[in-house]
């Protein structure tokens, strides 16, 4: 292996043992030595007892297993057929309508939950407006699993449309070609051949919403069923603390993950999915013809539950003089947005830390992840063998459970010097919870793209370097870029990481409007949101309409 | 990459330098609002910086145990007496007694902790909610209360833990009675503090059965139609201990913070978010503590029975 390729495996392999493998290892003593935080490991495994005293732990990981997998079903009736026609159809503003399902991602699963609660509970705005009462709904196993179901289902949209676009009409033109019927073709082809990325998309949803703390925590604890995360933060928040105990839990957690991410993997190796050959194709898209307008009129429906109602819930909210006054316009107020722009605001701050983080997450990521899924798709020899190990696992640690490990981790006491208590150690902590979506989306990627096109370039005289930067690059682009914005989408309110590490003084959008929620105003909270959700869809749709410009060439995405 | 972690070690070294010069890092309890106006008043009188991490109780809990190894906070304010004193077992606080903590309740001041402000529990009860107002605890067992009560959860609310052991101490088993009386009327325990009010602000229940009385002034002072009643009968107190850590960098920084705090000026910041002010000689915005029935709780005996007690409450409420 040339010398540069093997410099950049090993400080890839470095980033992931820094970021994610470093908190691993701390909870895992942690978990094995309950006074490891105190720097001693006495009385090892003497915690192992909880999981078997018990059985609230393992009822709690079968309520998180259901949860999860009805999620994903719900995700596949809301994200699937939308994300079919937009890979394979010309739809009418399919750009917009991809900010559109962005929405879901920049809106604090915790805020969209109260939203929820706001409008479906008895006296809810539902009620108020049409007298109908949505609270037994809601407050029910389908009730959680819808909200969270409207937080995630553009994981799935995104991931289908891409992988369906990539694929394309060609393959199923070909199909066409020899006799195939329209269905025929998409079974036999068209669905087959983007099997990695829809696993690998219900993959992202399971981790999520197994991992997802905000929506159990609004809407659970009125069902009256735990999660196994409300379970481990409860551990980590309720004073006296239980480390070792939330440790076990994270323990039971990664594992459910790590066991989803075999399955997934062991799906998208058995076979080759490859269908960018690299012959010259002109990406062009079928039109709708007469479907244009059930077509739209599906994607408004879906957008009208899983943006125009949370989104309008959260306006109204910040919009009320008093939550107790209801809905009249006497008490439609804008006051409680002047603590926003009040000049120097903490608000203010808040937006600016929150926008450079998301920021500098969302590259870093997309680099260490591009080039960790290069390695293990493409890579040889034993670079390959341990990046493929190390890159399952910022996919297996919940984001609490990571956040935990980087305060026991960064905070040992043989570190000269650390970056704990500085921002730094946010932007640590936010790409290692976040690192799964690069790599996951160009992994994926990767596989679709035949490894030839490569080996071509280099015949054709160009380095490793070069053939990566004209070829592989912009083929991968596309989900690169998908994944940074998803990245930035959710960098931009992450919440358990912020308040368990931000250092103090330091204010970000979701712990600004946790703070406002559990300590000032509902409705100030409300309108931070309301600003933050503004400003990070008008960044993502800038972004989206400056690569439709360049259109044509390979940045497709 | 290389690049982005000398960055990142240049910024955190060039951090742990600036740390050395006058900061302060203050870690509290709600409200959110006082964290800021203490640290801006307390800046401007004496130039020193305070960084301010503000969450709640079990959070700055679980935050200072994360750092045992490396403590970062001077000062700490939390929401829960009992947290102090096991912290003070622990030998984590540093021995200050403030000269104008004179004034604050002898039982509240300690040679290692001295209350900040003061909490009561009572009844938030919606005047809209079409339900006649209650006046006792035991009222909200009423036909005309079914499904419209909810508690905030002794498990991740200290006071409402303290609630229950207070109630358990002034009515003996008839606490545990009430308490089974109200799960057979349907009341809710929907979380943290917060939880349990917001659907009363909203209508979808009338009435929170121990809420923490200042987060209530306050919103009745914004205008939602709460009304705040403290039952005769009595109820518990939260003092909120403010402390210095023995790992301190800056105890002076830290012990004129907390002479800050319980000053005049501080102490008047303090009665504006109708807690109760810590000392008897300023006014407060509310009923003082001279004027509650006040349940006393060993909190000793209290906290050794912590999971006794939540499992007992658990059992009769919340898996009824």
């Amino acid at each position: 292996m040339p010398k540069t390729a093997s410099l950049v495996t090993a400080a890839a392999a470095l980033a992931l043992i820094v970021l994610v493998g470093l908190p691993v290892l701390f909870i895992l003593l942690q978990a094995i030595f309950p006074e490891f935080a105190r720097g001693s490991f006495a009385e090892p495994f003497s915690k192992l007892a909880i999981i078997t005293e018990n059985d609230r732990l393992l009822t709690q990981a079968r309520n998180t297993l259901m949860l999860a997998f009805v999620v994903i079903i719900g995700c596949l009736i809301f994200g699937l057929p939308i994300g079919i026609i937009r890979g394979l159809y010309d739809v009418p503003g399919a750009r917009i309508w991809d900010v559109v399902f962005l929405v879901p991602f920049l809106i604090p699963p915790f805020i969209a939950a109260i939203a929820w609660m706001m409008t479906l509970q008895p006296r809810g705005y539902l009620e108020q407006l049409t007298g109908i009462d949505l609270g037994r709904f809601l407050f029910s196993f389908v009730g959680v699993a819808f909200v969270m179901t409207l937080n995630l289902f553009p994981l799935v949209y995104f991931a289908v449309s891409r992988a369906f676009e990539a694929v394309g009409g060609r393959f199923a033109a070909a199909a066409r070609v020899h006799g195939a019927g329209p269905w025929r073709a998409f079974l036999i082809i068209t669905l087959p051949l983007s099997i990695p990325a829809i696993a690998a998309s219900l993959l992202i949803v399971f981790a999520m919403s197994i991992e997802e703390f905000g929506t159990p925590a609004a809407l659970a604890a009125r069902t009256g069923f735990e999660v196994l995360v409300t379970g481990i933060y409860t551990r980590l928040s309720d004073w006296p603390i239980d480390l070792s105990g939330a440790a076990l839990g994270s323990v039971m957690l990664m594992a459910l993950v790590l066991a989803a991410f075999m399955l997934q993997n062991w799906i998208a190796t058995r076979r080759s999915y490859i269908s960018q050959t690299g012959k010259p194709a002109e990406i062009e898209k079928a039109q709708l013809g007469p479907w244009r307008w059930p077509v739209l009129a599906l994607f408004w429906l879906v957008a009208l539950i899983g943006v125009v109602i949370p989104l309008a819930a959260i306006l109204v909210t910040s919009l009320l003089g008093t939550i107790s006054g209801g809905l009249t316009l006497g008490n439609l107020d804008l006051r409680h947005y002047a603590p926003l722009f009040s000049p120097g605001s903490r608000a203010a701050q808040a937006l600016m830390t929150s926008g450079w983080l998301a920021l500098a997450t969302a590259f870093a990521t997309a680099m260490i992840g591009g080039i960790v899924a290069y390695i293990v798709v493409r890579g040889t020899g034993r670079g390959r063998a341990v990046m493929d190990g190390l890159s399952v696992l910022p996919n297996a640690i919940p984001a609490i459970v990571l956040a935990v490990g980087v305060i026991l981790a960064w905070n040992s006491p043989f570190l000269p010097i650390t970056l704990y208590g500085t921002a730094a150690i946010l932007l640590v902590a936010y790409i290692g919870i976040l690192l799964p979506y690069p790599i996951r989306y160009a992994v994926a990627r990767l596989r679709q793209i035949s490894g030839s096109l490569d080996d071509a370039a280099r015949v054709a005289g160009a380095s490793q370097g070069r053939a990566m930067q004209h070829v592989t690059l912009p083929l991968m682009a596309p989900s690169l870029i998908a994944a940074m914005m998803l990245v930035f989408a959710i960098a931009s309110r992450e919440l358990v990481a912020s308040i368990m590490l931000a250092p103090a003084g330091m204010r970000t959008v979701g712990t600004f409007v946790f703070a406002q929620f559990e300590q000032g105003s509902v409705q100030t909270g409300m309108a931070m949101s309301v600003v933050a959700i503004t400003l990070t869809s008008g960044i993502l749709l800038a972004v989206n309409l400056w690569l439709a410009r360049r259109g044509g060439n390979a940045f497709t995405g | 990459m290389i690049r982005t972690f000398m960055l990142a070690a240049s910024i955190s070294l060039g951090a742990s330098v600036a740390a050395q010069a006058d900061t302060l890092t203050f870690y509290t309890a709600g409200p959110g609002g006082l964290a800021d106006a203490l640290s801006e008043a307390f800046t401007a009188e004496t130039g020193i910086t305070v960084n301010v991490f503000q969450a709640t109780t079990g959070q700055v809990m679980a935050r200072l145990e994360a750092e045992e190894s490396n403590p970062q906070a001077d000062v700490v304010v939390s929401a829960s007496w009992g947290s102090a004193q096991d912290m003070h077992e622990r030998g984590l606080l540093m021995e200050y007694v403030s000269p104008n903590a004179e004034m604050a309740p002898e039982f509240l001041s300690h040679s290692h902790y001295v209350a900040q402000g003061i909490s009561a529990l009572a009844i938030a009860w919606n005047t809209q909610s079409d339900t006649p107002r209650p006046s006792e605890w035991a009222d909200l067992t009423d036909e005309a209360y079914r499904d419209l009560v909810t508690m905030p959860d002794p498990s991740q609310s200290g006071s409402a833990f303290d609630l229950v052991a207070g109630l358990e101490a002034s009515m003996g088993e008839e606490a545990w009675d009430l308490l089974a009386a109200l799960a057979d009327n349907d009341m809710i325990v929907p979380g943290p503090n917060a939880a349990a009010l917001n659907p009363v602000l909203q209508g979808a229940k009338a009435v929170v059965f121990g809420a923490v009385d200042y987060i209530s002034y306050g919103r009745a002072a914004a205008g939602e139609s709460i009304e705040v009643i403290v039952p005769e009968s009595g109820t518990v107190i939260a003092p909120r201990p403010i402390m210095i850590f023995e790992s301190t960098q800056n105890p002076d920084a830290a012990k004129a913070f907390v002479d800050f705090v319980l000053s005049d000026a501080g102490q008047a910041l303090v009665a504006e978010t109708f807690l109760m002010p810590a000392r008897t000689d300023i006014e407060g915005l509310r009923p003082g503590i001279n004027e509650l029935n006040v349940i006393e709780i060993d909190e000793d005996a209290v906290a050794a029975r912590r999971d006794e007690i939540i499992a007992r409450f658990n059992e009769t409420v919340i898996e009824r």
